[in-house]
């Protein structure tokens, strides 16, 4: 190295340790601030539920509500926002867990240094204050069990995909699905559990691989919000719309072509956009230290009347009743 | 040296930008200790496998690590199964955290002596060969976790690695800084480290010159294992349970944190210093976007520009460009001297 480049070396070092040095005055946060963490960014399901941060946000003058999410679905991402959001100093945390287990240790730093933590999806969450639940999980996935057996005659094979195997509800909704099947001995499980990565197109890929495989398949139920295009799509290209049924968790807005058409038979979901709001309804009521009991009305439509069980751990587990299942009949009534 | 001194100037540079940046952004909070901390406990997964990568590039031939992540997570899952079948995380602390630590580095490198022994002894393209054993170390994981989280708990010893700090450096970062120093250290004052540029730089002419060509393979994709094997440790020090998928990311990322750190892909150059580096400016990067609020996607884009503009600093010598006064001689790189470390 010659001289001049070692004195612009010595030089931008010294820059920063002035600035490290200065940079004991903190500017003061006046507002508590609640950030919401998603799975994924700049998928439609997220991006509802940014709807539901910012109508909070607008409600809520009070606080500082916003949302941000990983860019690729990896649970070491989101760990990394989490953690840089902890450090950042905010003082609630408002998390939909890519994987529980993963966030366990991060949760429990936040939980040490006082964050308010507060998750959706995950009620095996150990390390958090407060699970929202948008409904009780084996309901749901019963309920959505129920709707492909009505459309499949209770007869035939069909078969089941979640988002990941590390989704906990998504394993929860197909095991209900599964125990629901058992009432109908014609119902035959084949290949359970694909993975999607709630990616349409690989579930596209995927389902075409199934339907090739089992060419007398009668019904799919899926879980992640974008399957029921990916599998819509693979149903409708090999002609067999109305000949194999669909049932799964899915948007109203993207999946509106494919109800329409008949190769989607039912979606189920619950409102994301609600659920942000309540998630964040939730933080703010334990920032402001009130108790979160049976019963309590969180002011968001579908949680007015939510129950509050003893989560995992020492959190509280609230589960609302935001559960709606739509078909080409009636989806239009939630069109988001 | 000489020629490459440039990238580490840049480097370091950049690192002090992003650093200022980040202070002018938060008003002061990205540069408290916490968030140093929390940054610097952040790096080690990643920078480990990176250092990884970087080894397996020097030894040219095509040389690269695509196993790393799924290494890393498969000494975590295996000890995880294999020491609580054995021993309990809550009573004996210390001695699950030392059988953990020891199944997790012996998986590491027997992991990466596999990769070492099928592209030396078989002669499979590295690429190809690390794809392959990547698949089987991802598919091992979710044989022996039957594809759930397995707990570690924080016993003693693995909770102050994820945890705690030693004169407010977090532990695990210290782990990260020894085991590149050790390498460093390997790579400049070892005959193993003039052999493996040597070799990368020219293969054949290595094998007419008698090296035990075979032999340092083998150790580069051991130590390579390695050090995914000390990744698991801190990953599951850090987030008490383990899991076949963590970081399916992270496998790119480190391919383009020795890139960034001008590792040469053709093999025959690198420096353990400028890839410490280089992972400490995209940890960097990422923390003070997350601090902005901004969008992870813009990470990425952010990401992709700075690896092109340490690729047109790597080719034409834009510091000298720069500053004309310290323009360096360039075309000096192929000599022996480019294995300083």
């Amino acid at each position: 190295m010659k001289a001049t480049t070692k004195k612009i070396l010595a030089g931008s070092v010294m820059a920063a340790a002035l600035l490290a040095g200065s940079a004991g005055v903190l500017v003061a946060q006046e507002k508590p601030v609640i950030a919401t963490v998603v799975k994924i960014s700049g998928i439609p399901w997220f991006d509802r539920l940014e709807t539901g941060v910012k109508a909070f946000q607008e409600a809520n003058p009070d606080v500082e509500a916003s949302q941000s999410g990983p860019a690729t679905a990896d649970s070491a991402q989101q760990l990394q926002i989490v953690n840089d959001l902890i450090a950042k100093g905010v003082n609630a945390l408002a998390v939909v867990p890519m994987d529980p287990a993963v966030l366990e240790g991060t949760f429990q730093r936040a939980m040490e240094r006082g964050i308010v933590v507060v998750t959706h999806e995950a009620d095996n969450q150990i390390n958090t204050h407060a699970d929202v639940e948008a409904f009780d999980n084996d309901e749901y996935g019963a309920a959505l069990n129920a709707r492909l057996a009505e459309c499949m005659g209770n007869a035939g094979k069909w078969t089941t995909f979640v988002g990941s195997l590390g989704s906990r509800t998504h394993i929860q909704w197909v095991t209900a699905g599964e125990n629901n099947a058992k009432q109908h001995p014609d119902m035959e499980l084949v290949d359970p559990n694909n993975e999607s990565f709630d990616d349409a197109n690989a579930t596209y890929e995927k389902a075409k691989e199934i339907l090739r495989k089992h060419p007398d398949i009668k019904g799919f139920q899926t879980s992640a919000g974008n399957d029921v295009l990916g599998v819509g799509r693979a149903i409708d290209e090999a002609g067999l719309t109305g000949k194999v049924c669909l049932v799964g968790t899915g948007l109203p807005n993207p999946s509106a072509d494919l109800l329409e058409s008949g190769a989607i038979t039912a979606i189920g979901f619950w409102d994301p956009q609600k659920a942000g709001m309540a998630m964040n309804a939730v933080a703010k009521l334990l920032l402001e230290k009130k108790e979160v009991t049976d019963g309590i009305d969180l002011g968001v439509e579908g949680y007015n009347k939510v129950s509050v069980k003893q989560g995992p751990g020492k959190g509280l587990l609230v589960i609302g009743n935001g559960m709606v299942l739509a078909d080409k009949a009636t989806y239009k009534d939630h069109l988001f | 040296m000489r020629r490459t001194g440039g990238q580490l100037v840049m480097l370091v540079a950049i690192n002090c930008l992003l650093l200022a940046l980040g202070a002018a952004i938060s008003g002061g909070s990205f540069l408290s200790l916490f968030n140093l901390q929390s940054m610097a406990s952040q790096v080690p997964e990643i920078g480990l496998l990176a250092i990884g990568v970087m080894l397996a590039m020097c030894a040219g031939n095509g040389g690269i690590d695509l196993s790393g992540i799924a290494l890393a997570n498969l000494s975590g899952v295996l000890s995880a199964v294999v020491v609580s079948s054995v021993l309990s995380g809550t009573e004996d602390q210390f001695a699950f955290s030392l059988a953990f630590i020891a199944v997790a580095v012996t998986t590491g490198f027997v992991g990466g002596a596999i990769n070492g022994l099928l592209i030396a002894r078989l002669d499979i393209t590295p690429i190809l060969c690390t794809l392959g054993t990547q698949m089987a170390f991802t598919g091992l994981a979710v044989v022996v976790s039957g594809g759930k989280a397995v707990m570690v708990g924080s016993p003693a010893l693995l909770s102050s690695i994820g945890n705690d700090m030693f004169l407010g450096v977090p532990i695990s970062f210290l782990i990260f800084i020894a085991a590149a120093g050790l390498i460093a250290a390997a790579l400049k004052f070892t005959p193993y480290g003039l052999w493996l540029m040597l070799m990368g730089t020219n293969p054949k002419a290595a094998v007419f010159a008698g090296f035990p060509k075979n032999g340092v393979l083998v150790a580069t994709y051991a130590l390579s294992g390695t050090l995914s094997g000390i990744a698991g440790i801190i990953i599951a020090a850090r987030n008490v349970n383990v899991k076949f998928d963590y970081g399916s990311s992270y496998l790119l990322i480190a391919i383009l944190i020795a890139v960034m750190a001008g590792v040469k892909p053709e093999g025959g150059y690198g420096r353990v210093i400028c890839v410490v580096m280089s992972a400490i400016a995209l940890q960097l990067m990422s923390s003070l976007l997350n601090f902005g609020g901004l969008s992870n996607f813009v990470r990425d884009f952010a990401w992709g520009l700075l690896l092109l503009t340490f690729l047109a600093v790597g080719r034409y010598d834009l510091v000298g460009f720069l500053f004309p006064g310290s323009r360096q001689r360039v075309g000096s790189g192929a000599k022996p001297s480019s294995t300083g470390t």
